[in-house]
């Protein structure tokens, strides 16, 4: 299996609405920064993965091959990824497989999501659970809130987690997009506002939801043999992992002290391929998938960032903050800076590079030479795939 | 005649200098069940939850599934416990679906006694300070009058 380097990343701001530009232009503005970034021309592209999870969001149920073409691609290789939240870290994978693999050596992932076109957000919701069980639990009035509130509860019931605490990550990840001129909602708000704003479905409240954005992200990889032809040191992918669950999340409530198997599993597959034995020590910053505030809790857990039921302590002693031990979510997160679905994942390993390369500006986490991006979607997180990244 | 209702007829709009477009997506289904079909026949005539069983390794799966995931043999059709445990649970207060209508409403997963995984389902009667991990619950079904052979016929209560 050959190495495989990001060499270059890209990506738009990120807002609710991008009035001025339609999904093709924002994937374009992406691949040119990514291109840029790089100093590759398309020429110089062998292949492209798409990661646009909805079809609804674009308005078209083959997104992909209405953007190739007007990317210039048109007669490359040219395929689409799609697993809910997730759809970033898989499209990543697929690119990375096709590089390790020898069969390229330079492929570029495109993702880009217009969620704003969906008439409103009852509409945007509606076409998110047209992915529930197609057979029973559709019409049981599932949603992501509910699928998430449930298993936030129960560690709330384990491990003493509180509102309180929820809001906490609230409080930081949309203070760390104070930092990040890219994302949607920087605020400066208290523990106090989080709690006061209205409850969705119990525990979860209007803020501790992830934002609906539109965005695009892209990100250049590049085999050993071909790394040298680009102007920025490489930031190597050594490890990649993947898991993919039940699609009904119900058949996970008595999975023990893992709320969520598939990260813990495609975070042991990541680590390993690594060579990592102690993340704790091991990794210098984080960007995951805060889809609710109470989720990024338990993902310090899940991702051996702490011990099980430590996820708490973690968060209320600092160690997730910008200057602590594992800083998590710097961009913003989900919360603070955007969750473009298709977009998420790609942005993730976007950030994580630009903070190895020293290029995060003012929410720079000092030193970091190591880090990981983790995406994860379907009912209760389903899918999930991490990304290991080292300078 | 278009419908003068339907967006998809509708002029245009303006948002500064940027054109809107309305559209939208209609598209109705006639989902075959196939092999599903006794669990549906079953809950609308009878008031029963089918489920079935691996005749390998006897796990017995609800929701239905026609072949054992573990073994790949084919399952056959077994009636299932109507009652349970609650496995987990949270309150909706705001749907964005037609559920809308009953909120707040509860919604948490019922692991039924012999069934291998548990399920998604709607639970009534109950509240967020009688609701716990482990509480056991019992399916009620409509009416067979009101019933329409979806899993909206029936619903876990207290079992007490």
């Amino acid at each position: 299996m050959k190495k495989v380097a990001v060499v270059g990343v890209g990506n738009t701001s990120f807002k609710s609405r991008h009035i001025d530009k339609t999904f093709p232009r924002l994937a374009y503005e992406a691949v040119r920064m990514a291109m840029e970034d790089a100093g590759a021309s398309k020429d110089d592209i062998e292949s492209v993965v798409y990661s646009i999870y909805n079809d609804f969001f674009e308005h078209c149920a083959m997104p992909d091959h209405h953007v190739h073409y007007l990317l210039g691609f048109a007669r490359k290789p040219g395929s689409r990824i799609t697993t809910g939240g997730a759809t970033g870290g898989y499209s990543i994978r697929a690119a990375f497989a096709e590089v390790a693999s020898g069969m390229h050596d330079v492929v570029i992932v495109v993702g880009v999501e217009k969620v704003g076109d969906v008439a409103n957000v009852i509409e945007m919701v509606k076409s998110i659970t047209f992915a529930a069980d197609p057979f029973f639990e559709y019409q049981l009035g599932a949603s992501p809130a509910g699928s998430y509130g449930a298993a936030i509860r129960w560690h709330m019931e384990n491990y003493g987690t509180t509102e309180e605490d929820m809001a906490r990550v609230v409080v930081k990840n949309k203070g760390n997009a104070r930092l990040n001129p890219d994302a949607q909602s920087p605020m400066e708000i208290t523990i106090e506002d989080v709690l006061k704003s209205p409850m969705v479905i119990y525990p979860l409240k209007i803020l501790d939801h992830c934002l609906n954005s539109e965005g695009a992200a892209a990100i250049i990889l590049a085999s050993e043999n071909a790394v040298r032809r680009f102007r920025k040191d490489p930031v190597w992918i050594t490890g990649i992992g993947a898991s993919t669950e039940s699609g009904r999340q119900a058949e996970r409530d008595n999975a023990g002290s893992s709320l969520f198997p598939a990260v813990r599993i495609s975070a042991q597959k990541a680590y390993e391929m690594a060579g990592i034995s102690d993340p704790s020590n091991a990794i210098h910053v984080a960007e995951v998938y805060d889809s609710f505030s109470g989720v990024e809790i338990c993902l310090y857990e899940e991702l051996g960032f702490c011990s099980w039921g430590a996820g708490t302590a973690f968060l209320r002693d600092g160690m997730a903050d910008i200057g602590g031990k594992i800083p998590v979510n710097p961009s913003g997160g989900l919360i603070g800076c955007e969750h473009a679905i298709g977009a998420t994942g790609v942005y993730q390993v976007a950030e994580i590079v630009r903070h190895i390369r020293g290029e995060a500006g003012s929410r720079q986490v000092p030193g970091a030479s190591r880090g990981i991006a983790q995406s994860m979607g379907g009912a209760r997180g389903a899918y999930s795939v991490c990304v290991v990244l080292e300078g | 005649m278009a419908d003068e209702a339907d967006p998809r007829f509708a002029p245009v709009s303006f948002k500064d200098k940027f054109v809107i477009v309305p559209d939208r997506w209609k598209v109705d289904f006639m989902v075959s069940m196939g092999e599903l079909s006794l669990f549906f026949k079953e809950l609308k005539e009878n008031a029963k939850l089918m489920g079935t069983r691996c005749p390998k390794c006897e796990s017995v799966y609800f929701w239905p599934r026609s072949w054992c995931h573990d073994c790949y043999e084919d399952c056959e059709w077994v009636e299932v416990s109507q009652r349970g445990s609650v496995t987990m649970f949270s309150r909706v207060d705001i749907s964005l679906t037609d559920l809308q209508k009953e909120v707040p409403f509860y919604q948490g997963g019922v692991h039924l006694d012999g069934v291998r995984y548990p399920i998604v389902a709607i639970l009534r009667n109950v509240t967020m300070d009688t609701l716990y991990r482990g509480m056991r619950v019992r399916a009620e079904f409509l009416p067979a009058d009101q019933r329409t052979g979806r899993v909206r016929d029936f619903y876990f209560v207290p079992d007490t």
